[in-house]
């Protein structure tokens, strides 16, 4: 497999060209996707036989949860690849998605909450998956504390670096232990998304929402990234010229 | 065995608090050489030292020590390193005596009682370091050039907590490392005396 | 330096520092005691709650051994000498980090007959707490000290510190509260304990080389 695209992304400038040409169409495409599915699910698709309109929720729910574990995935493995290939670019990625995954995990507590109590009568409960993005939000929180809490760039992104990484290899045992302790304390709550029984006009909308929420995600990211390349690379040449060029 | 020990930096570029505090700096010191490191507050004297010790990662640039590449990692110098940094490393809870055998755990009562004396610490090889001001607590850390066998020296500021005796007895010291073929690297304010054959590297602002 | 004159200096400073350890169990004892004051003191809602209320406890007493290990070495530049000392970082944690859970669970153990007493924890449940303590502790442990290594250099970050530690301590508190709660219903607790074995190993060896990458950011 050809590597040279992985040391590529290692290259600030080349990043930041890269992120300047595709970046805003991502984004683009992104919204549009997720406005479509969210119109379509939200006005258009079926009732659900057993929630009656309240599962719509699940159109905001489902991407912003996924959404909330993927970037912290990619958050670890970004942690793991600074460490081991001390790339440049690595704790930048760390630093634009931690804020960007700490709200999707709140859209998700929320849309939670909101889905609740017409389901459950209560906003909350403690069930497996909503304590785990309870968890998975105080995560993030701790990523964007350690890095505003230093001021020297150096061991703000090396701490950021070390707590992602350990976060990433806690995250499993903390998701296991969530799910079994939560088999102790509540009775089988039913499953939340019947896969096979949803029909096309209910799943298909729900995947625009999750891939148009992912690539919303995505361009907002190389933004974040570019923006903080501005400040970080700020004496050096090539960043320069970008401000002069483009009147940035 | 002989090995010609040398200590070198070439282009060595540090940063501190994003700030550059030396650019593309280059010096060797060999074996009976002192290297006196001048300059202004905060013109990055101690930083100096510290990235040879490798308590700081320099931007850029390369370290030889005796033949040996140490850019990335220090170990081949650190086993034949004694740093006196400006914290002293003294244990406030242990007693002067518990603070020395930590670091030369083989010394004899007599080395470690000598070397206080050298120091001018005779008489308080029991008391908790706590008790001490910070001028002696100094002295207690300047007392391990008494009892190691470490060739290479990284000194910041050692004069700071002396009298004008105190001085006289160092500079002998110092003198006396490098006839035996050690190697001093030292930061102070003070114009060193004739007595030491020094050479100069003077970092501005 | 060597290895063991530095171990040596590790217990004797926990030894003269008595005070801090007396601290810790006062501290654990407030804590104990609060729960029967705030809530409930009938044995009917503190024996079920028994495993959980000590094991808050003990987290936090953990806590606060943890959060001051390395300040004292940063301030004094004790810390600087161990990084340039050429001996090898992770295990002079490590040995560090030994002493303080020595001088942390050590007494705990002692007491915590005691304790079990105050919260009408059966007897029978007492070798199981003890156990869950002995296994889960070092997991407490190794991972605060990556808290505390990377938050030294910080004036106040104690705080931050906590905010960081105890999303990983989550699994260890859920599978030690729940062997003592299967232990207390009859049921077989072995799985949850082998369980805490493992993460404390995971964090055995995780812990000390993090925790060295994170002192050598921080002492700059």
């Amino acid at each position: 497999m050809n590597w040279i695209w992985f040391h590529k992304l290692g290259s600030p400038k080349w990043f930041f060209h890269w992120a300047d040409r595709w970046s805003k169409l991502i984004f683009i495409f992104g919204v549009s996707l997720f406005l479509l599915g969210i119109i379509w699910g939200l006005v258009f698709a079926p009732e659900d036989y057993q929630q009656g309109n309240s599962f719509r929720i699940i159109y905001i729910h489902v991407p912003s949860a996924m959404l909330a574990q993927s970037c912290y995935l990619a958050l670890g493995i970004s942690g793991i690849v600074s460490l081991v290939w001390q790339m440049k670019m690595a704790p930048i990625f760390i630093k634009s998605v931690a804020p960007i995954g700490a709200v999707m995990a709140i859209i998700a507590l929320l849309s939670g909450a909101i889905w609740g109590k017409p389901t459950w009568g209560t906003w909350w409960v403690w069930d497996a998956r909503l304590t785990s993005v309870l968890v998975l939000f105080i995560l993030y929180m701790g990523v964007i504390a350690i890095q505003n809490s230093f001021d020297d760039t150096r061991l703000s992104d090396k701490a950021a670096v070390v707590i992602s990484v350990v976060g990433l290899i806690n995250l499993p045992i903390i998701k296991y232990s969530v799910d079994w302790w939560n088999t102790l304390h509540q009775p089988a709550t039913f499953s939340i998304i019947e896969k096979p029984s949803m029909p096309a006009e209910m799943w298909v909308p729900l995947l625009f929402c999750v891939v148009g929420l992912y690539l919303f995600t995505v361009g907002v990211t190389c933004w974040r990234m570019q923006t903080e390349l501005l400040i970080r690379e700020k004496r050096s040449n090539w960043i320069k010229a970008e401000v002069l060029d483009s009147g940035v | 065995m002989q090995t010609t020990l040398t200590l070198s930096a070439s282009n060595l570029c540090i940063e501190r608090s994003e700030k550059l505090l030396c650019d593309d700096l280059s010096f060797r010191v060999r074996a009976g050489e002192i290297l006196h490191i001048t300059g202004e507050n905060g013109a990055g004297k101690s930083s100096i030292l510290k990235v040879i010790a490798g308590i700081l990662q320099p931007l850029s640039g390369d370290l030889d020590f005796s033949g040996e590449d140490i850019s990335l990692y220090r170990d081949v110098l650190q086993a034949e390193l004694l740093f006196l940094g400006h914290s002293t490393g003294v244990k406030n809870v242990l007693t002067v005596f518990e603070n020395l055998q930590l670091y030369f755990p083989k010394a004899t009562d007599t080395e470690i009682n000598n070397a206080l004396m050298a120091v001018n610490l005779e008489g308080y090889l029991v008391t908790e370091a706590h008790q001490l001001s910070a001028g002696q607590k100094k002295r207690i850390a300047l007392a391990k050039l008494w009892l190691t066998d470490k060739k290479v020296w990284l000194l910041d500021e050692p004069f700071s907590a002396l009298d004008t005796r105190g001085i006289k007895v160092l500079e002998y010291k110092l003198k006396e490392h490098v006839e035996c073929g050690g190697l001093i690297l030292l930061t102070t304010h003070q114009k060193p005396s004739s007595v030491l054959d020094v050479k100069e590297l003077h970092l501005s602002l | 330096m060597t290895y063991l004159s530095f171990f040596k200096s590790e217990l004797k400073l926990v030894i003269r520092r008595k005070q801090d350890i007396v601290n810790s169990l006062v501290f654990f004892l407030m804590i104990v005691t609060l729960f029967p004051l705030g809530v409930n003191p009938s044995s009917s809602f503190l024996e079920p709650a028994a495993g959980g209320i000590i094991w808050c406890s003990t987290t936090l007493a953990i806590l606060m051994s943890v959060e001051t290990m390395f300040k004292e070495d940063f301030h004094d530049g004790s810390l600087e000498q161990l990084v340039i000392s050429g001996l090898y970082l992770p295990f002079l944690i490590l040995l560090k980090l030994t002493v303080q859970w020595l001088a942390v669970l050590l007494p705990l153990l002692i007491l915590s007959p005691l304790f079990s007493s105050m919260l009408f924890l059966p007897w029978s449940i007492l070798s199981v707490l003890i156990f869950t303590l002995l296994l889960g502790s070092p997991a407490l442990f190794l991972i605060g000290t990556i808290g505390a290594a990377l938050t030294l250099s910080l004036r106040r970050g104690a705080v931050l510190m906590l905010l960081i530690i105890l999303p990983f301590y989550l699994p260890v508190i859920i599978f030690a509260t729940g062997a003592i709660t299967a232990a207390q219903t009859g049921q077989d607790y072995m799985g949850q304990l082998a369980i805490l074995a493992a993460i404390s190993l995971a964090a055995l060896a995780l812990s000390p080389g993090m925790a060295a990458i994170s002192i050598k950011a921080s002492i700059n």
